[in-house]
């Protein structure tokens, strides 16, 4: 590495650090608290005895797990001004990346409420609660702990993902990484750092939700 | 107070309860007994209506229900006859986020709407009734199986039912276990709550049971007192049942 290189390292990491903490960790926690609830929605209309919204729900899961989220993007963004509904960069990705979190999370959600043994629900029915409160009260708060494993790994895969929206022109911290790329000519090095910096979030994530998990493991039959 | 009629139960093309009349008054105690699948479970569970009869009616209380083919049981009334009713479960189904005292104030407040330090109190009195009050602060994978179904019982007992339903309450417990749950059973007989058990303890049912009941293949065969069905059984298959138990009990 000759002198040059270190000064574009150097000039280069605190604005895509910048951009990864101002931007990057924003869009990733907005769209992952929408998608979440979202997700729950659609897991408990899919749970639910109503017929129409119950197909509406599996029909949104299906498309969106069905097909690739640069597309999705590319659709929201790119797309939909034909048909008159022209959105900023910013709120074409909280859109398509909410969408997909919660596509995904509903299923994990679902698959955490329908573990909760048959007993917990009568149980809370034999007390006199109505299916709300057995859900809210009972239900609910054990799927969480069940589903915080694999939505930790979709907060993960979240964060990642958020690079996806640099190809809508919303200059998050990837998007920023390329500009410096455009102007240096040193795509290698200003890539590897910007994988690093994602690195480093992810790693950071993964503390956080390991110490989650523990948190939820004193109430854990053994 | 409990007052059924012609009940009848079907999974299909299985017929479960094949017209069952039975008559429970305040501050009794009802043992039904019999072969595993004679439909016991089913009858128990159909008097808070977690299994929702076919046909038949069910008058408990205040609450009164008949049941034919396209009747629907208004929700409200379902859940009104089921603040009346506790039920113990086999596998206690404690809600295992939630301390022992916790799982005692659960109903108090949300289906009560009692405010939580009066719901705390009345636990605090539950748990140091079924001789747990050192065990609140627990979580129920801390407890033994016997413990946990001596806070369940607290736990529905919690809401101030006029009858607790047990469904096999002890089938689960090792055996040096079931004479702490047995205690407290009589106990409450003793002091005059109303109970309806399922239970295979025969001993225990002799005890404590004010009238057993006989079921076989979704048919009451034998009913009365202890003295009546377990010594002096009329039918064949009463006597073969009860050897059978004999038998078992004996090896």
């Amino acid at each position: 590495m000759d002198d040059r290189q270190i000064q574009i390292i150097m000039d280069s990491f605190w604005p895509l650090l910048k951009a990864g903490v101002v931007l990057t960790i924003p869009l990733t926690l907005i769209t992952f608290a929408l998608g979440l609830i979202l997700a729950v929605l659609t897991a408990l209309i899919r749970l639910s005895s109503w017929t129409i919204p119950k197909f509406i729900a599996r029909f949104y899961v299906w498309v969106i797990r069905g097909t690739p989220l640069l597309v999705q993007l590319f659709i929201i963004y790119y797309g939909l001004p034909s048909v008159g509904i022209t959105l900023s960069p910013y709120l074409s990705a909280v859109i398509g990346l909410s969408l997909s979190v919660g596509a995904y999370g509903s299923e994990i959600v679902r698959a955490a409420i329908l573990s909760i043994q048959k007993g917990q629900w009568e149980a809370a029915y034999s007390l006199g609660m109505s299916r709300m409160q057995a859900l809210r009260r009972i239900i609910l708060p054990q799927a969480a702990r069940v589903s915080i494993p694999p939505l930790g790994n979709s907060f993960i895969s979240l964060v990642k993902d958020t690079s996806l929206v640099a190809s809508i022109t919303f200059v998050e911290m990837f998007r920023t990484a390329q500009e410096y790329v455009a102007l240096t000519y040193e795509p290698l090095l200003l890539y590897c750092e910007v994988a690093v910096i994602y690195l480093a979030f992810s790693s950071v994530l993964s503390l956080l939700q390991n110490y989650v998990e523990k948190r939820l493991e004193r109430f854990s039959a053994s | 107070m409990i007052e059924i009629r012609g009940l009848h139960k079907a999974y299909g093309s299985l017929e479960v309860l094949k017209g069952i009349d039975l008559t429970l008054s305040k501050g009794k105690v009802l043992v039904i007994i019999g072969p595993s699948g004679s439909g016991k479970t089913t009858l128990l569970r159909c008097l808070n209506l977690l299994e929702m009869p076919d046909r038949g009616s069910l008058k408990l209380g205040e609450n009164i229900f008949e049941f034919h083919e396209r009747a629907r049981i208004p929700q409200k009334n379902i859940l009104a006859l089921r603040k009346n009713t506790g039920m113990v479960f086999q596998s206690f189904n404690l809600f295992p986020h939630m301390t022992a005292l916790e799982n005692v104030m659960e109903a108090q407040i949300t289906v009560q709407k009692k405010n939580k330090s009066e719901a705390r109190k009345r636990a605090e009195v539950l748990l140091e009734k079924v001789g747990l009050a050192d065990k609140a602060g627990s979580y129920p994978h801390k407890l033994s199986g016997g413990q946990q179904q001596r806070v369940a019982i607290a736990r529905a007992m919690a809401i101030d039912p006029e009858v607790l339903l047990f469904d096999e309450p002890t089938s689960a417990l090792d055996p040096e276990l079931v004479g702490e749950v047995l205690k407290v059973m009589k106990q409450l007989a003793a002091e005059g709550m109303t109970m309806a058990i399922v239970t295979h303890e025969m001993k225990f049912a002799a005890d404590v049971a004010d009238h057993i009941l006989l079921m076989d293949d979704g048919l009451i065969i034998e009913q009365g007192s202890p003295q009546e069905v377990l010594n002096n059984p009329k039918t064949s298959r009463a006597v073969q049942f009860l050897n059978h138990l004999n038998g078992k009990s004996d090896e």
